[in-house]
């Protein structure tokens, strides 16, 4: 029914988008993999950052990405401070796992009142100079947002990716990561590590909601809908595994662009969580956890 | 002589109080037990927002009643409750004002998922319920003690759009239609009046497709729509997949002769937020600030006044509509017996800001949709001609 630009279209479109559901998992998947924390107050971080732009860009007129400057250290920090407060005494716990889960739950929530004390459910939208701008390649449109929310993406995971592989603290991580108790027997301060990880992940989190909020409107209670893509990047990817979060943000992103060009709307989700099932009976560990 | 003074001073004690007694009893006699109506809304959580404005509709109902000397004589008092909005919770609190409470008459719930679970209960215990109602199928239960004064039907939602484009003549009018609709009970309910509306103006349906929410992108339906050549687009979705659907429009360059939408596009946030991309959609309500029905005057006045909101929210003035036709049964029937107000709203025009209505047996009035459309930044009324506020703008001019 529909000719060959549809069908690149809906790559071209899918693409973009899981590029951004990549970043915004990356960090969730780094505290589920480096230290069993399931971070239930990721996406509430993610709207955090966003809330930062929209009011940097709509008080100020700062470029939504140039607020990143702010929200990341400010969120880096917050991570370190959570994670010395709140998670390492539930560190102790016999599943840290599920303690991890109701805590981080209640400070979503907090978090969220907090937001919609501060700002009301009023959905906000990102809207630069660029947000209606597009690039046209034949029949084909690159939105300009859609590419720099990609851009970021790609620079993120690319800055995490460096970090763990290519620095003493990362590589620390990934030590820690793979092997607790020999990475403790080499000195590393286990504590400081996931420390970092935390922050580094809540950072990554800022990122990933300034991302999303280019392509998504967003109001407080909206990080529930967003923390969807970060369970089903981290376990269709694989937990705590960088370029399978990043892999996995694109497969997803493009089902999603693909199954819209061949199927109803309404089969979308069906297609893309019958394929987290099959991938859960198949490869139960995720698709690209070695 | 010592006791004498003291019996004095003791009838004089005791006239005083007796006198300090009969001043404070007095006003108690003279005024009556206020009536207390009661019930929940969603003042936290997800719908928070707009259950504030229903409360203050309501509120400004009630000090409105009390400043004319209330109803039926009696001052009134608010019992709302916060349900955090949740349906459930919206249930057990309507329980409460009922049996422990004791209230007198009910206020309507939103949203209409919480509407739609409250309906049975007030039909157990046999009391008048005028809310929104959660559209055709919780009015389509046989409760008799429900009315939507006026309702929020997504049946209806699109009867105003279809009315003017029949004044549109044929070879202007779009041939082609896309409808895409959120795979929802309110999406769903969209569809009665869109289809209907089609097959009376004989515009062909080329696409038909429901969405999840949230809807992850609308470029893939939008490149759909203008490979197919329609040149109505229906995206009847809420305010998230609206703005993602306007945008993938511009993007796409994609200017069909009219862009028809949702619950979307008629809250402040689509022009605030949207700004000129906005313009130009088209969708229903069943009130506007601007209809030509005595009170919205004071509706407007009231907002701007207590709230500094130039334009007043739509549910301040549903809150008020709602009152109106709880006010007008009970003054109708002159008593607080429920089935007395019931039989009298089902057999009485009620008017209120919204419109006049007569209800039928499932306690709604006939069917009806005011048009609007977003031009230069503001919701017009567009239909029906007596409403008009502005001229439509059709065909829709090109992206900018």
């Amino acid at each position: 029914m529909f000719n060959t630009a549809v069908v690149i279209q809906s790559i071209v479109s899918g693409l973009l988008m899981g590029g951004i559901f990549a970043l915004f998992g990356v960090g969730f998947s780094l505290t589920w993999g480096v230290m069993k924390v399931i971070n239930i107050a990721h996406a509430a971080f993610g709207i955090l950052a966003a809330y930062i732009a929209y009011w940097g860009l709509v008080l100020y007129g700062v470029d939504p990405i140039l607020s990143l400057i702010v929200s990341l250290p400010v969120l880096f920090f917050a991570g370190l401070l959570i994670h010395r407060f709140l998670i390492q005494p539930i560190t102790r716990s016999k599943d840290i796992v599920v303690a991890s889960m109701i805590l981080t739950f209640g400070l979503a929530i907090i978090l969220e009142n907090l937001m919609l004390v501060a700002w009301t459910s009023d959905e906000r939208l990102i809207t630069t100079s660029y947000s209606s701008k597009a690039i046209f390649i034949g029949e084909i449109i690159i939105r300009v947002s859609s590419l720099l929310a990609f851009c970021v993406s790609i620079l993120g995971i690319a800055a995490i990716y460096l970090f763990l592989h290519k620095t003493r603290t990362g590589k620390a991580v990934r030590a820690t990561w793979q092997d607790p108790e020999g990475a403790a027997l080499q000195g590393i301060k286990l504590t400081r590590v996931s420390m970092i990880a935390f922050g580094l992940a809540l950072a990554s989190a800022g990122a990933g909601g300034v991302a999303m909020a280019y392509m998504y409107s967003f109001n407080p209670p909206a990080h529930n809908l967003w923390l969807i893509y970060l369970f089903l990047v981290v376990i269709v990817g694989g937990v705590g595994s960088i370029i399978g979060s990043a892999l996995a943000g694109l497969i997803i992103g493009l089902i999603t662009g693909l199954s819209g060009a061949f199927f109803p709307q309404q089969w979308i989700n069906v297609l893309l969580f019958g394929l987290l099932i099959v991938i859960l009976l198949i490869k139960p560990e995720g698709l690209f956890k070695s | 002589m010592k006791k004498k003074l003291f019996i004095g001073v003791l009838v004089l004690f005791t006239c005083f109080f007796l006198s300090l007694y009969a001043g404070q009893q007095s006003p108690v006699h003279g005024a009556q037990k206020p009536i207390v109506i009661g019930g929940s809304l969603p003042l936290t959580g997800t719908y928070s927002a707009t259950g504030k404005w229903v409360e203050r509709g309501y509120q400004l109902w009630a000090e409105e009643i009390n400043g004319k000397g209330g109803l039926l004589g009696r001052p009134v008092k608010l019992i709302i409750y916060d349900d955090k909005s949740d349906a459930k919770e919206a249930v057990s609190l309507i329980e409460k004002v009922i049996t422990v409470d004791k209230a007198d008459l009910l206020l309507g719930g939103y949203p209409g998922t919480a509407c739609t679970a409250v309906m049975p209960v007030v039909e157990k215990y046999k009391m008048v319920y005028v809310s929104m109602g959660g559209h055709m199928v919780s009015f389509s239960q046989g409760y008799t003690y429900s009315f939507g004064g006026p309702p929020l039907m997504g049946e209806w939602w699109f009867v105003g759009f279809f009315e003017w484009m029949k004044t549109v003549p044929a070879d202007q009018r779009p041939k082609r239609v896309a409808i895409f609709t959120m795979n929802n009970p309110i999406g769903v309910s969209f569809m009665d009046s869109i289809y209907k509306g089609c097959k009376e103006t004989g515009m062909e349906i080329v696409i038909d497709e429901k969405y999840n929410l949230p809807l992850t992108t609308a470029d893939t339906m939008i490149m759909k729509a203008k490979q197919m050549k329609a040149d109505l687009l229906f995206a009847s979705g809420m305010f998230p997949d609206g703005v993602m659907t306007i945008r993938a429009c511009k993007a796409l360059d994609y200017s069909p002769k009219a862009i028809a939408q949702g619950i979307g596009s008629v809250i402040p946030e689509w022009t605030k937020e949207l700004g000129k991309d906005g313009d130009y959609v088209f969708s229903g309500t069943s009130w506007h600030y601007k209809l030509k029905y005595p009170g919205n005057d004071k509706v407007i006045k009231a907002a701007k006044d207590k709230y500094k909101e130039d334009e007043p929210p739509l549910y301040f003035g549903f809150g008020y509509a709602w009152m109106q036709t709880l006010q007008q049964g009970v003054e109708g029937a002159k008593t607080l017996d429920q089935t007395k107000i019931r039989d009298w709203l089902r057999s009485h025009e009620v008017k209120t800001i919204a419109g006049n209505f007569k209800f039928d047996s499932k306690g709604l009035p006939k069917p009806f949709a005011y048009l609007t459309q977003v031009i230069d930044g503001n919701v017009e009324l567009i239909w029906p001609p007596e409403m008009r506020t502005h001229a439509a703008v059709y065909p829709k001019p090109p992206w900018k």
